[in-house]
């Protein structure tokens, strides 16, 4: 690795640092991109976590306590719902991994000087924003968005949503749409043209590999996601009537198009998450991650079966029994590579010699986290038994445990993992533990319950239930307040990181880590790679 | 160092752009699948879509099957709309006939459309239709009534299939809505009439 030394050595010199504005704000550089990734994320993150913390305020108790500004605003609380799957899904989870850990370390993993088009990059970055923007503005406009984020007509026609507001939140899934295509294409650019001599694809980290496979789902699911949410404008402003059934436009459709992007979509947020944990894991066991190319083409089978199950989200919208056959057998067929990714995890620490620092608290976290979801994923996928659990708590339970709690688990090991490589500060150890410990006690209280709750039969999106689902909704929502203290103790470590943080080391995890980015200084410098590393004859980098 | 860098950005460029027309081919798609799905829905019956045929088959069964009618209408379409009978009882495979009546309420001539399906939705393919005045556009002047056929048939092979031989009513139903470019200003007239729901309470 002496070249890649002698690469970062010579960047030392150069490293200047433009002013802050134009760092920032007409950046092209894809650390410090990264970074901003990370901070939109975190302001998203504490916007949407806000709303659903008050959510759990509400669902504390029977009966309506906190909705009541003088006649209780049923609406709001449907606004409040449907802001906050859009910001975690559009706004928090993609945004850090793929935004921010993406920009950062894929031009790094694979001895790149930066992304292939460093102006797109800031473009897509700055589409985001706007595309946040809009969507806090959606809030403010009329009654605001209370769809739901999977905005089914004709709830979200111009009927029973009169004002402009479903108009802004479209507007607003098309740039973060149009951000993330921009973004994706930049990143199957870098990753197939500008890898190190001699790291072929079946050398490349897994984290890279994760990335690449989500750009190319990415690419396929958006597009139809913009098509649809294309037509809906039009039918709510043109008088067009494709979701319309009153004038030969069918509703069911929207449903087809949405959830033809919208299960890919679940995938995006977690393959970045499988890639990053496969680091962590292999870094914290000090081995190679065990059957590496199995776990990159599980990432790809995963991606690719996952075109084709969309309708098991539509189980009860009257499809017959042959369609639901075939949707329940293709939705189990995931089980297997997914399968594939928990055991190879399991088979990389055994016999590791495994370190319980922060990072790989929050992998073995994770791990637990989505397997425990994928029993329920499995559960759900039958169709016989999803007429049963279809819109109830059980469903809320569920996903909350594959794709987004597991999501935030991956994204906190993630920040943990590298925030000595972005920031040249090394967090507090100690602090770092008992968050971790916060966060997955208080997250199991919160979403554990909730099966039972489901499972009695209590409906999601309304924000009253009757009595007989209390007890468990009290547990949940102390789980959240748990969650939320967790929550701010990591808003602490961040800012005692930055402020007094001790000085990182290059590669502070020892032998485990193996990637280029640890043979870079910490903080990474400005430029690195300018030369690129020869990986001829060396092993896969994982 | 020059030459291989413009050669990179030329590879870089050709990249993105395989990449983009990806983009564009599955917006194409998406846009492509509503045909796509319509033709889906009359081929294989999904969603409750009737069948479509010349004529009933030669021999009915004895097998007693009931066809009940149901009406809806396009808010925006000053008509009343419903149907002569409310059920017909008939033979599988014996040729139905029954009557829908249309008044225009207003002071102009419209043209309408009506869209139909059939209930339950499994039994879509089974459902034929032989004559119908959905599958025209029907003109009617300041109030004029007019009675409108439909010609039916429900297939015997409905009760070949495990999973619709246990069905022994079907309800065809139609909505009918306004062409589209006579709607255009009655369409915002009543956007404008219509005020944001009262959700709350």
């Amino acid at each position: 690795m002496a070249n890649a030394a002698d690469a970062h050595a010579h960047d030392d010199h150069g490293d200047h640092y433009p002013g802050f504005f134009f760092r920032w704000f007409c950046s092209t550089n894809h650390k410090d991109i990264g970074t901003v990734y990370m901070f939109v994320s975190m302001f998203a993150a504490l916007v949407g976590g806000g709303m659903s913390w008050f959510m759990r305020l509400e669902l504390a108790e029977p009966g309506l306590q906190y909705l009541t500004g003088g006649a209780p605003d049923m609406q709001f609380y449907n606004v409040l719902l449907t802001a906050h799957g859009f910001l975690m899904v559009f706004f928090v989870v993609m945004p850090a991994l793929i935004g921010g850990f993406g920009n950062w370390f894929v031009p790094l993993m694979i001895g790149a000087p930066d992304m292939a088009f460093p102006r797109m990059n800031n473009i897509s970055l700055w589409l985001l924003i706007a595309g946040l923007a809009l969507l806090l503005i959606s809030a403010f406009v009329g009654s605001g968005v209370g769809t739901g984020w999977t905005v089914y007509p004709p709830l979200s026609s111009s009927i029973y949503h009169p004002g402009a507001a479903v108009d802004f939140g479209i507007l607003s899934l098309h740039l973060a749409g149009a951000s993330s295509i921009l973004g994706a294409i930049n990143f199957i650019v870098t990753i197939f043209n500008m890898r190190a001599p001699g790291m072929t694809l079946h050398k490349m980290p897994l984290f890279v590999w994760s990335i690449l496979v989500t750009a190319f789902l990415l690419l396929l699911a958006l597009p139809v996601l913009a098509g649809a949410l294309t037509m809906l404008l039009t039918d709510r402003n043109f008088g067009t009537a494709f979701f319309d059934p009153a004038a030969g436009g069918d509703p069911v459709l929207w449903q087809h198009l949405f959830w033809f992007f919208g299960h890919p979509e679940v995938y995006i947020i977690i393959l970045p998450a499988f890639g990053l944990i496969s680091q962590i894991v292999s870094t914290f066991s000090k081995k190679p991650v065990f059957g590496y190319l199995g776990m990159a083409y599980a990432m790809v089978a995963i991606g690719v079966v996952g075109f084709v199950v969309w309708a098991h989200h539509m189980y009860t919208v009257g499809l017959d029994v042959d369609t639901r056959a075939y949707f329940t057998a293709a939705t189990l067929v995931i089980a297997v590579p997914t399968g594939v990714k928990i055991f190879s995890w399991l088979a990389t620490m055994w016999g590791g010699s495994i370190e319980f620092k922060t990072p790989m608290l929050y992998a073995f976290g994770f791990i637990f986290l989505f397997v425990m979801g994928g029993v329920t994923g499995v559960t759900l996928a039958n169709s016989s038994a999803d007429l049963v659990f279809h819109d109830t708590y059980f469903v809320v339970a569920h996903f909350h445990y594959v794709m987004a709690i597991a999501a935030i688990f991956a994204m906190f090991a993630g920040w943990y993992y590298w925030i000595g490589k972005m920031s040249g500060k090394q967090y507090n150890e100690t602090l770092g533990k008992i968050q971790f410990w916060m966060f997955f006690v208080g997250v199991n209280i919160l979403f554990f319950p909730q099966h039972f709750a489901g499972l009695a039969g209590m409906p999601r999106r309304i924000p009253d239930y009757p009595d007989a689902y209390a007890g468990w909704n009290y547990v949940s929502s102390v789980g959240a307040l748990i969650t939320a203290v967790g929550t701010m103790l990591f808003f602490w470590i961040l800012y005692r990181t930055y402020a007094a943080g001790t000085k990182a080391e290059q590669n502070p995890w020892g032998e485990g880590a193996t990637t280029l980015e640890w043979h870079v200084p910490s903080p990474a410098p400005f430029h690195t790679f300018e030369d690129q590393p020869d990986m001829s004859g060396k092993q896969p980098a994982e | 160092m020059a030459k291989p860098q413009q050669k990179d950005a030329r590879r870089n460029v050709r990249t993105a752009l395989a990449c983009a027309s990806l983009v564009a081919g599955m917006v194409g798609l998406a846009y492509a699948s509503v045909p796509l799905y319509k033709l889906f829905c009359q081929v294989t019956g999904l969603g409750g879509t009737p069948g479509i045929e010349a004529a009933a088959p030669e021999q009915a069964t004895d097998i007693d099957f009931t066809v009940r009618f149901d009406a809806n209408i396009n808010p925006t379409l000053p008509w009343t709309f419903k149907p002569v009978q409310r059920a017909v009882n008939l033979k599988l495979g014996e040729e139905g006939l029954a009557f829908y009546t249309a008044t225009n309420n207003s002071d102009h001539p419209i043209t309408g459309t009506a869209t139909f399906n059939v209930t339950p939705l499994k039994i879509g393919q089974y459902f034929v239709k032989i004559d119908c005045f959905c599958f025209t556009e029907q003109t009617l002047q300041p109030g004029e009534t007019v009675d409108m056929p439909v010609t039916f048939y429900v297939d015997p092979e409905i009760r070949q299939d495990r999973s619709t031989e246990e069905v022994t009513t079907i309800t065809l139903s139609y909505t009918f809505y306004p062409k589209k470019s006579e709607t255009d200003g009655q369409v915002s007239a009543l956007k404008q009439k219509s005020t944001p729901v009262d959700i709350g309470g």
